[in-house]
């Protein structure tokens, strides 16, 4: 199932003096998954596309991370 | 050219910037699907709906662009109206 945002946890060494790293996450937009972009997808209503930034449904994302800062947002599992 | 109520710009000003973003998604796409006929039809349909919306507003509010895109009133009159940053 297509996730915008992925997530991992680096491995934490038993010997380690440093705290475990919080999970770290990175965006992954639709279009990397897309390929070669078919003709004739579904488009969002003219209106729809400006507020959603994007003609195509399955192009849209929200980038859900904060700030870019590749933290992650409460809301994402 | 009759003044239109403010409301009326803001709308107008609306519709054109969202015909203006699907010619720019429509001119991308086809930039690499030179074959695809619906999309090219489409995009003629949006250019010309999008030089009519144009037109409307330049009726009522002026010239919007410039270098001859946009007829001039008299006198020259492309700097009267308000920049786009603050409409």
């Amino acid at each position: 199932m297509y996730t915008p945002v992925k997530c991992y946890q680096p491995y934490y060494s038993p010997f380690d003096p440093c705290p475990p790293r919080t999970p770290i996450c990175y965006a992954t937009p639709p279009n990397l998954y897309l390929g070669f972009q078919q003709p004739n997808l579904p488009q969002y209503s003219l209106k729809e596309a400006l507020y959603k930034g994007t003609l195509w449904p399955s192009l849209y994302d929200p980038y859900p991370l904060e700030g870019g800062g590749y933290r992650e947002q409460s809301t994402e599992g | 050219m009759n003044k239109a109520p403010k409301a009326d710009r803001y709308e107008l000003m609306e519709k054109i910037q969202v015909v203006d973003f699907a010619l720019v998604e429509l001119t991308l796409y086809l930039d690499t699907h030179p074959q695809d006929s619906q999309a090219i039809q489409q995009f003629n349909q949006l250019a010309v709906e999008s030089r009519d919306l144009k037109n409307v507003y330049e009726q009522h509010f002026g010239p919007l662009r410039q270098y001859g895109a946009s007829f001039s009133g008299y006198p020259w009159n492309w700097k009267d109206g308000p920049w786009p940053w603050q409409l």
